[in-house]
This record gives C-alpha cells, sequence and structure tokens, in this order.
C-alpha cells in the first residue's frame, strides 16, 4: 500500500553547514548546534510513512525538532536535505522538493492542510469565518457561489461555530472558536493529508477537550492521514496509534502509542514519558 | 485418539526485560523464555503468583510491550500465519484491529465518548457501518447488563464494575479470533460476574481463542479447557483445570 505521505531522511540546518557539519550533533553529544560551523542541526535523518486513515503522533519537548519537521513537510522551510513525497502527487513517485515554488504552494489547496498552533497562522482574522472557508474553496476551483456558502455552512455546522456568526471577522472570535474555523478550513476540500501542530495548545482546558473531540471525529469521518505534533500524552493517546520520539532533531524511537507510552525503549522516552506520567 | 486442532497461538522461547534507565540501567527481567502453544477454540487460563508474568505475556503478545526475543506466531482468520514481535508497526496496528481482542482490568475509555458511542466505535473498526455498529453496541451492553440509561453517559463517570462491563463490550463486540484477557471480572458483582462469564463461555464455543488471566479459581474451572502456571517468567506447569489447581493449592499456596 502506498502511504499518504512518505518523509525519508529529511534534515534542516539553520544557519552555516552542510552534511559534513552535522557530526557532534544529536541526542548522543546533548547538542543541536554544529561544532565545526556553528549552524543549527533542527532536523536530520527524520524517516515517516502514514497511511490513509491513519494517524501518526510526534512527541518530544521543545527544541526537539518537532515543528522544523512539520514546517519542512508543508513547504514552510526548505529542507536542507531529504524528500517529501504525497500519494496524491503522481502516485508518490515526485519528491516535493523538486517541484516549483507555485506548484508547492498549490498542493497546500487540496492535497496538504496545516492546522497550526495559533490560528493567526492558518487564516485571515480580517475575513469571516466563512469568507476564510470560501477563500480555500475559491483557491480549490470553486465558483459557484451558492455550493460555496452551502459548504461553509456544513463545515461550520459540523465544527460547531454558531451559524450566525459565520459572517463576522475571525478577529472578534475566542481563541477555541478560531481553532474551530481554522479546522473547517484545512478540511473544507477533504485533503487527503492533514498536519496538526500543536492543534490544542494554548486553550483553556474545556475549549482544548472539545477541539480534541472535534479533531478526533473529523479523523474518524474522513480517513486522512494525520500528523500530529503535541507535547501532551493525552492528546498523542487520543488520536494516534503510532508515534515517533523526538529528540535533538533525531527520531530516538518510534512505536505503537500504547507501546511507546507503556513500555517505552530509549533512555529519553522513558525519561518524557516518566515526567508526563509522574 | 488425538483430537486435531490447529494452534492459534503459537509462543516460542518468549523473553521480556525492562532496562529501567532512570535507575542506573537497572534490568528486570518479566518473562524468560516463555512457550506456549493454544489451539483455535481453546480457553487457556494463566495462573502464578503475583509478578510471575501473567500480564507481561498478554502485554507481550499484543506488543504493548516489545518482547526482547522469541516469536509470537497468529494463524489469523484467512489461515495464513504472521509473526507479530517482528511485524511493521503499521501492519500490526491493522492487524489488531481484524484480529486481537485486548481486554485489560482497567478501562481506558476515552474521554468524553458515550458509553454507546464507545463500544459502538470498536464495531466500526472492526468494519460495521454505523447503524450496525450502534446495533451491536446495544446488544452487548444488553447482554452485560449495561442498562439503557447509562448508554449516554460517559463512561468515566460510572462504577468500576460498570467501567469494566464497557470495557469488555468494546473488546467483544465482532468477536476478534483471539481475546487476550487480564482480570475482567475482578470489580464485578456476584450477579454481573455470572453474566459476563457467560458470555466468555459462549464466544468460546463459537471459536474465539481465549487466552487469560483470572483472579478467581471457580471462574477458571468453569471457563479454561487448560490451565498453564507460570512462575518466575516461565511455564512451570501446564494441564488440565483440577491437575493444575490442585497442585497450585498443595505446593504455592493460595494464587492471586
Amino acid at each position: 500500500m502506498t502511504p499518504a505521505l512518505r518523509v525519508d531522511g529529511l534534515g534542516k540546518i539553520y544557519g552555516p553547514g552542510t552534511a559534513a557539519d552535522v557530526a557532534g550533533t544529536g541526542p548522543g553529544f546533548n547538542r543541536v548546534v554544529s561544532p565545526t560551523s556553528g549552524g543549527i542541526v533542527a532536523a536530520w535523518d527524520v524517516s515517516f510513512e502514514v497511511g490513509p486513515g491513519e494517524a501518526l503522533g510526534v512527541i518530544g519537548e521543545s527544541g526537539s525538532g518537532k515543528s522544523t519537521v512539520m514546517r519542512c513537510i508543508c513547504g514552510d522551510e526548505d529542507p536542507t536535505t531529504g524528500s517529501i513525497r504525497l500519494a496524491s502527487v503522481d502516485g508518490g513517485d515526485t519528491d516535493l522538493r523538486t517541484l516549483s515554488a507555485a506548484r508547492r504552494r498549490a498542493l497546500r489547496v487540496d492535497r496538504l492542510a496545516v492546522v497550526y498552533q495559533d490560528p493567526a497562522e492558518g487564516l485571515d482574522l480580517r475575513l469571516s469565518a466563512g469568507g476564510n472557508v470560501a477563500e480555500r474553496l475559491t483557491a480549490a476551483g470553486w465558483r459557484n457561489f451558492g455550493r460555496i456558502r452551502e459548504r461553509a455552512s456544513e463545515l461550520m455546522l459540523r465544527t460547531d461555530v454558531p451559524l450566525d456568526r459565520m459572517d463576522d471577522p475571525v478577529r472578534e472570535f475566542s481563541g477555541g472558536m478560531r481553532q474551530r474555523v481554522q479546522l473547517a478550513k484545512a478540511l473544507s476540500n477533504n485533503p487527503p493529508v492533514v498536519l496538526l501542530d500543536e492543534p490544542t495548545t494554548g486553550l483553556d482546558a474545556s475549549v482544548a477537550a472539545s477541539v480534541l473531540d472535534l479533531i478526533r471525529d473529523l479523523l474518524e469521518e474522513l480517513g486522512v492521514a494525520a500528523v500530529v505534533v503535541s507535547h501532551d500524552f493525552s492528546v498523542i493517546e487520543m488520536l494516534t496509534q503510532r508515534v515517533v520520539v523526538m529528540h535533538h532533531g533525531r527520531i530516538v524511537e518510534a512505536g505503537l502509542t500504547d507501546q511507546l507510552l507503556e513500555d517505552p525503549q530509549h533512555p529519553y522516552s522513558q525519561r518524557l514519558v516518566g515526567a508526563a506520567r509522574g | 485418539m488425538a483430537e486435531h486442532r490447529t494452534a492459534k497461538l503459537e509462543v516460542q522461547g518468549l523473553h521480556k526485560s525492562f532496562v529501567l534507565h532512570a535507575v542506573d540501567g537497572r534490568r528486570i527481567d518479566a518473562l524468560n523464555g516463555i512457550d506456549l502453544s493454544v489451539h483455535t477454540g481453546e480457553h487457556v487460563a494463566l495462573v502464578g503468583s503475583s509478578g510471575a508474568g501473567k500480564s507481561t505475556l498478554l502485554k507481550s503478545v499484543y506488543r504493548t510491550y516489545l518482547p526482547d526475543s522469541g516469536t509470537v506466531t497468529l494463524r489469523l482468520a484467512t489461515g495464513a500465519t504472521v509473526e507479530l514481535t517482528g511485524l511493521e508497526d503499521r501492519e500490526l496496528v491493522a492487524l489488531r484491529v481484524r484480529e486481537i481482542g485486548y481486554v485489560s482490568q482497567f478501562l481506558r475509555s476515552e474521554p468524553r465518548r458515550s458509553v454507546r458511542d464507545t463500544v459502538a466505535r470498536a464495531g466500526r473498526r472492526r468494519g460495521l457501518d454505523h447503524e450496525a455498529s450502534l446495533d451491536a453496541a446495544a446488544e452487548v451492553l444488553r447482554r452485560l447488563g449495561i442498562g439503557e440509561n447509562l448508554w449516554r453517559s460517559y463512561p468515566s463517570l460510572l462504577s468500576g464494575g460498570e467501567k469494566q462491563r464497557v470495557n469488555l463490550a468494546s473488546g467483544i463486540i465482532c468477536p476478534p479470533g483471539l481475546l487476550l484477557l487480564d482480570e475482567p471480572v475482578s470489580a464485578l458483582d456476584p450477579a454481573n460476574r455470572e453474566s459476563v462469564l457467560a458470555l466468555i463461555a459462549e464466544l468460546t464455543s463459537w471459536g474465539t481463542t481465549v487466552l487469560a488471566v483470572f483472579h478467581d479459581l471457580n471462574a477458571i474451572e468453569r471457563l479454561a479447557d487448560r490451565v498453564v502456571l507460570l512462575s518466575a517468567g516461565t511455564v512451570a506447569e501446564s494441564g488440565r483445570p483440577t491437575d493444575v489447581l490442585r497442585t497450585l493449592t498443595t505446593f504455592e499456596g493460595p494464587i492471586a
């Protein structure tokens, strides 16, 4: 089975340095700054696959490289090395990095959606909730205004955004509601792959819970392939079947979610799970 | 004449240790070479003192624990066999859903999902459509004595015994070929315990293979075809329930 998303040997160095300067960084050296070039090896040798209907968790403490990997996959950052493939692009034969910038951006419209921790990154806060969804649908080639409005209402209903607020600018919305609109927009035209970067972080506990429930139900209904970055293990446990653990820019362990939480192997994973579980 | 039956589950030379990196890399050997074969439709009960490795064996088969060495071979519904310890994670995720049910004594239900939906969802993951999953959930919940008045509650609000039955209901909706049970009736009152045991017996009679850990001897005597005694992470004895349980009470003192 072709994975919906496949990442191979992904690496990202900020600042000076090439593959030769990676030596001396990583978990074994307890540092990410290259001793030879001074560049920051934020991620290196990161590989994984995600199938349709599957959710992969990425865990690790702040600065472990989780978000860098996400940004490289979606095109917000250009990786130093490695390849990224989508089954929906040439059946997975083409490395997305070989595509033109324009083509790459176009993928964000209907092949690869991102839900950011900060809704301001995924939304235009000046536009209305409906307008944000419409923006995505229009970019995807929808032309019939009635159909767009209908689809937007459908999504508002599904994500529990009150319909009578659909025409209000998103900047007047609460954090939880903004996050719901971001979800509605990201999923508006059924992308096969969704990246969720700390989607509930920063929300009140009760609001986070309802957003989390919504994500869970949507992933289940839509059968998308999802990558979920979170430092919150309850989020990971609820949404994902498999997990990779990142530390100092490297994947130090990969496994089934229940196995990683109950029988972590790597010293760092044990420390991470131990800290969360007490 | 010996009955000819195929092995549903074949465990060979299974070792499992835990290395505690935070405690100077201390190593705890939990399973020290388990050999065990369970036939299709057989109910095998694991007994042994606390720490003998009963739960560790169940979790190592399910691969919540990652075994160090040895093999766990499962015969699938199709008749093909698969070795689980070396199986790709992605394949194992899919295989668990289709072929293996694991019910622990602790309910790890998802937060904020109703009782009926929790069970129905397990059915949907096993391939039922939405409508059928709700019907099947209703049926199995009724069988286990969870009344309709509780179906819309969240499992976190239920009593220990109720939670345990919701847990079990999720494990046996669309019964998988292999059922791993870790003390599934430990929190139940006699009447509810009775309905759970009857249901497990019925599943076995329909061909579900069971590997179970029970606290109480009556449940074992009633349900098990065979009892396997574990001691210090190895199989110390295996035989008919009455024989093994007699040895046990004679030489080991009370189990559990």
